[in-house]
């Protein structure tokens, strides 16, 4: 594994760089406490997208989760009906706030579990079925909603995760720190993170050496199911009503980042350490350009070019092609 | 470690070579800054609204005014550049909303720290302090229907398009026509309200179908921006051009051949250009602490005494009269 540390070193090296480029261009407003927390309260919603993204490349066998967004938007838009349908915001704000977050998540757990189910048992390919269940999560939010916005409103502790601050950092990034941490511990610490790395590296192997593959897969798309379903509340935090096209161009950017992170698409490799410090990169990229008034097509293309850039670097070695004497192995 | 802080090196310096050769350089800016924030940016429509917002910008030395627009038409990316706005201390927002429910906490979040918004074919908005229409509906689908009687001689069968009968403010204008149509005893409503959903193919193949069923019909009212090309393209092609008459929504520049060849008889739209100035004008007095009064002028054309309603939420909802007519005649003044 010799992109192990440095990928991380290199996202923070990335990180400090952008940080300093957008305190010289702005005369330091871009390191004011209020859009440092502007950004932090930003990216959570595709931060957990990006690890489920990572979870499932890694579960290796061309996995990968295009059903994030879709299933985060359905958790949002069905459990702002189904609780509204029994308790009224105005109520009780709490019990309301928690009912709604109760029943995203079991969304988005359900959901995800059927997205393994696929996979596992009916041996789809995981492209074509993450594909067909996005379509499906859009689909039944589009008829739930009648294709119209779903008002949650702003009760008490939801509107504390989208808008408050602890200690003067945003709510909503410290849940996504919390809940990145306890997936970078299940990875870590579990016989579930060893069987998912060891069956992405050799599927074969894996199968001969007797590892519960089925239970694998559902638990891994399940848990990405489960952060889509923490991004639907985070949105639905933030944004007061939920709609079931929010966010569309988030599915090739969680993916981006899984990528940038060093998460290798071949399956058996990433963590979520550098899932994190990726997201942050382009999360101050972007701002950044939004801060220099920079048409958002530089942003599209920027982003591009740090992509191919860190698969160059990560995938050949490429400073070895720039260094000759260095280069002798290459071929 | 050397090779790896090569490589890291090499990376890094790429990636700033990317940020620093993309980033502009920012001064600090003592004069109030209106951001305009539209739909999308790089197509037609808001590409017309930046020559009004950079118009503004001339006209108004003591603001800055510019335009900004997500690349892609999602609500979360519109989103993410009026946080980033927020955050870098603008004085005044000019949001065209791509989703106004969606914009709802993100724009309070910017109203609570004291920033004016201004909003656009928003008149749902609730977080905003003025929404700016270009005009009154019913006005709109009278003033469609008035061109299309004048058209018509006054008599004849006719028929409505709308997008969808779901569309509020098509079925407003469509409405308003229809009234308008009862002061002509003569002309009779065949098959009203057909949906188009903005499909000028399926435009064409229904326009057709009517032209067979009702060989006799004088006129057509559409809403939708593409049905005057499929419902032209059907007139054009049974040679009708001249004979019967089409007035509905519809842009200039796609619209040239057909009103050239007399299959079209006039568009109507408004135009992103004035709106884009309105809005900023808007932006501009609420930030220096004036009110925009009922009767106020605006400065801009369409909107030289607009109309001043409570809006859905804490603001109002300023109407300008800012509908162009467009023929023949005039309209290679508007070609956008």
């Amino acid at each position: 594994m010799r992109t192990t540390g440095g990928q991380l070193v290199m996202l923070v090296v990335i990180n400090a760089a952008l940080l300093a480029v957008g305190a010289m261009i702005s005369g330091g407003t871009f390191l004011s406490p209020f859009n440092l927390q502007s950004m932090a309260g930003q990216l959570p919603e595709i931060g957990f997208l990006a690890i489920g993204v990572m979870l499932a490349m890694c579960a290796g066998n061309g996995g990968i989760d295009l059903s994030g967004i879709a299933l985060a938007n359905l958790s949002g838009v069905a459990s702002a009906i189904i609780v509204a349908s029994f308790l009224a915001s105005t109520g009780n704000e709490t019990v309301f706030s928690i009912a709604f977050i109760a029943v995203a998540l079991v969304i988005g757990l359900v959901g995800g579990m059927f997205n393994g189910l696929l996979i596992s048992r009916l041996n789809i390919t995981p492209i074509l079925c993450t594909l067909g269940t996005q379509m499906l999560f859009t689909g039944i939010a589009v008829v739930l909603s009648d294709g119209r916005a779903v008002a949650v409103g702003s009760p008490e502790l939801l509107s504390a995760i989208g808008n408050g601050l602890f200690l003067g950092v945003p709510i909503s990034f410290l849940v996504f720190i919390g809940a990145a941490g306890l997936v970078a511990a299940l990875l870590k610490f579990t016989p579930f993170g060893l069987w998912l790395m060891l069956m992405g590296t050799n599927p074969k192997a894996a199968t001969f050496a007797g590892f519960p593959k089925a239970r694998v897969l559902i638990a891994t798309y399940a848990t990405s199911g489960l952060l889509a379903g923490l991004a639907g509340i985070i949105i639905a935090a933030r944004n007061v009503n939920v709609k079931w096209d929010y966010g569309t161009s988030y599915l090739l950017i969680a993916i981006l980042i899984a990528v940038m992170a060093g998460v290798r698409p071949e399956g058996g490799y990433g963590r979520v350490i550098c899932v994190v410090m990726a997201t942050i990169a382009l999360q101050l990229m972007s701002s950044l350009l939004n801060f220099g008034g920079l048409s958002n097509f530089v942003r599209d293309f920027a982003w591009g070019a740090l992509l191919l850039t860190f698969l160059a670097v990560g995938r050949y070695n490429l400073v070895g092609l720039l260094t000759p004497n260095k280069s002798e192995k290459l071929v | 470690m050397g090779a790896l802080s090569k490589k890291m090196l090499l990376g890094s310096a790429m990636a700033l070579a990317v940020v620093a050769g993309s980033a502009g350089a920012l001064m600090a800016q003592d004069k109030p800054v209106i951001a305009t924030i539209v739909k999308i940016s790089g197509i037609p429509w808001f590409d017309r609204m930046e020559t009004g917002v950079k118009q503004f910008q001339k006209d108004n030395p003591d603001v800055v005014a510019t335009q900004y627009g997500p690349a892609t038409a999602d609500a979360a990316q519109q989103l993410q550049i009026i946080n980033d706005l927020v955050a870098k201390g603008v004085n005044g927002l000019a949001v065209v909303p791509m989703d106004p429910s969606v914009l709802e906490g993100t724009l309070k979040r910017a109203m609570d720290r004291g920033i004016i918004v201004v909003t656009h074919e928003a008149d749902n908005q609730k977080n905003t302090h003025a929404d700016v229409e270009a005009f009154d509906n019913a006005d709109y689908g009278r003033a469609l229907n008035k061109r299309l009687a004048e058209c018509m001689g006054g008599k004849g069968k006719w028929t409505t398009f709308v997008g969808s009968v779901g569309s509020r403010t098509h079925m407003q204008w469509v409405g308003a026509g229809e009234e308008n149509a009862k002061t002509h005893p003569d002309m009779v409503l065949v098959d009203k309200n057909n949906e188009s959903f903005d499909d000028a193919n399926g435009t064409y193949e229904k326009a057709k179908e009517i032209l067979r069923k009702h060989p006799d019909i004088k006129g057509f009212q559409t809403s939708a921006g593409n049905d005057v090309l499929g419902v032209g393209r059907a007139i054009d092609e049974a040679g009708l051009s001249g004979k019967v008459c089409l007035v509905g929504t519809g842009l200039p520049n796609p619209s040239q051949d057909l009103l050239e060849s007399g299959a079209i008889t006039a568009i109507g739209f408004w135009d992103p250009q004035k709106a884009g100035m309105a809005m900023n004008a808007v932006a501009k007095s609420l930030i220096a602490g004036k009110k925009v009064e009922d009767g106020a002028d605006l400065g801009v054309p369409g909107y030289e005494k607009v109309k001043v309603v409570k809006g859905p939420g804490e603001g109002v909802l300023i109407i300008g009269n800012g509908m162009v007519l467009a023929d023949k005649a005039n309209y290679k003044e508007y070609l956008f």
